[in-house]
């Protein structure tokens, strides 16, 4: 028999997508799975558990992280970005807009990470060459292997904010 | 999970507790070992509350000061991927795995890790770096060689933790360079890795330091006899090519695994160690 510990619960508060949220976790929970199951952001999605997939990549403080590789506990009190926070509820951002019209979608299980390593890239450069879309997503597996699609969205997307597009109608 | 207040509160608490408490930093290592059930710690005692404090990069008397908690992506926004002698970091930087693990992989956790593939012990075998460990009994200064014993062992107590990396600052003349040879360079660990330091004094050799990945234990070391040939000889393509023909494969032993076979490591070790010299030597006469 494995004896199996029980731990104390410790509250924390986490501020997730501008909204702060107070919730108490296991010490040895993962900011994925605090994030997912008890707050319910389901965009985040477990590919490796490892950080080599990017699937569940979110932007903690400004930067790109795996939160499949924090603990719920080292993420207290930090702010937090998920996919569902980048545009307002009923609209698209520019990359998820700029994805469809380029039909890079497949499977669409890598999404949410590829998005958001679009959306840091897009957030820091305005105008990224064709390298450096590659570089800032080749922490993203794709299994369907919509790599270049993927590099065509993104410049297709620069373009849009470039505009001054950056929130479109889910409708159109 | 403990959350220590202050650096000196963590070290008490691991004074007491190790070695059933580890430090937790970045915990791209750790967590992965955990989920694999390779190690059962009771408690981590989380020092990512300090990576404000902990993460600079300063120069002081002469020595180049790292703080052990600074990021890899924390690292390219500092003068060490901006001054020529110092581009091999720039080179582990683009080469370290995947973007998002960069900003959570810490300089002092990649130490602290000790495998082959800690590619930036790598790099700091060849600017001779030590390692500042504090305990509650106080602060001790370890050169980086002796430090780290042997894969995933350290030569430091469970109650220290490692606290700064120091190196001297090289001479003007000298520039660092580092290769990475993998079909997947970014993703996993190269076959291959390879660290230079070269100091140039019209054309001839004044230092050189190699250091691969492995040379003959499981753990990062350097090229000590191929460096010995070089030294004082005028660089040229062919002393290096007599260097690594002749010397280096009298003290590299390579393992054979299921990625890539001895013999071909060692083929590599050869190319990776003459391409990093010759970047060197680009990186002195201005180039990158």
């Amino acid at each position: 028999m494995v004896q199996v510990e029980e731990y104390p619960e410790i509250t924390i508060t986490l501020n997730v997508n501008g909204k702060d949220y107070t919730v108490n976790v296991k010490p040895y929970e993962r900011l994925i799975d605090v994030l997912r199951y008890k707050l319910g952001f389901l965009s985040i999605k477990e590919g490796c558990g490892r950080g080599e997939c990017g699937s569940c990549a979110i932007i903690m403080d400004g930067k790109l992280v795996p939160s499949c590789l924090v603990l719920a506990i080292q993420a207290r009190g930090r702010k937090i970005l998920t996919l569902e926070g980048i545009a307002p509820p009923g609209k698209l951002h520019a990359i998820q807009k700029a994805l469809l019209d380029t039909y890079a979608m497949q499977c669409g299980f890598c999404f949410p990470g590829v998005i958001m390593a679009s959306y840091y890239l897009l957030s820091k450069n305005k105008n990224p060459t064709e390298d450096e879309i590659k570089y800032a997503l080749s922490g993203n597996l794709c299994r369907c292997g919509s790599y270049l699609r993927f590099v065509k969205a993104v410049k297709l997307a620069a373009e849009y904010i470039r505009k001054g597009q950056v929130y479109f109608d889910l409708k159109k | 999970m403990y959350i220590p207040k202050s650096i000196d509160d963590a070290l008490e608490y691991l004074d007491k507790h190790a070695p059933d408490a580890l430090p937790i930093a970045g915990g791209t290592d750790i967590l992965i070992q955990i989920r694999e059930g390779k190690i059962r710690p009771k408690v981590l005692v989380d020092l990512s509350g300090f990576r404000n404090k902990l993460s600079y990069v300063k120069r002081v008397n002469g020595k180049v000061v790292i703080g052990a908690l600074a990021s890899v992506s924390g690292l390219d926004e500092t003068f060490l991927v901006k001054d020529k002698r110092y581009l091999g970091f720039a080179d582990v930087s683009a080469k370290f795995a995947s973007p998002v693990l960069k900003a959570l992989a810490t300089i002092g956790g990649n130490i602290g890790v000790a495998v082959s593939a800690s590619d930036y012990v790598t790099l700091l075998h060849v600017l001779e770096a030590q390692v500042k460990l504090v305990s509650v009994k106080g602060e001790r200064i370890v050169p980086l060689e002796k430090l780290i014993v042997e894969k995933r062992t350290l030569a430091k107590e469970p109650n220290e933790l490692i606290y700064e990396i120091i190196f001297s600052e090289s001479p003007e003349n000298s520039s660092t360079a580092f290769m990475k040879f993998d079909r997947r360079e970014m993703i996993i660990t190269g076959y291959v890795t390879c660290a230079t330091y070269l100091q140039l004094e019209n054309g001839i050799i004044r230092d050189v330091r190699i250091a691969f990945d492995r040379v003959s234990g499981r753990i990062p070391g350097r090229a000590k006899k191929t460096e010995e040939f070089l030294k004082g000889k005028e660089f040229s393509l062919d002393v290096i090519r007599q260097a690594y023909n002749e010397v280096l494969p009298t003290e590299m032993k390579r393992k054979s695994d299921y990625r890539a076979s001895a013999e071909y490591r060692l083929d590599m070790s050869k190319v990776m160690m003459k391409r990093a010299l010759l970047k060197a030597k680009s990186r002195i006469e201005g180039g990158v």
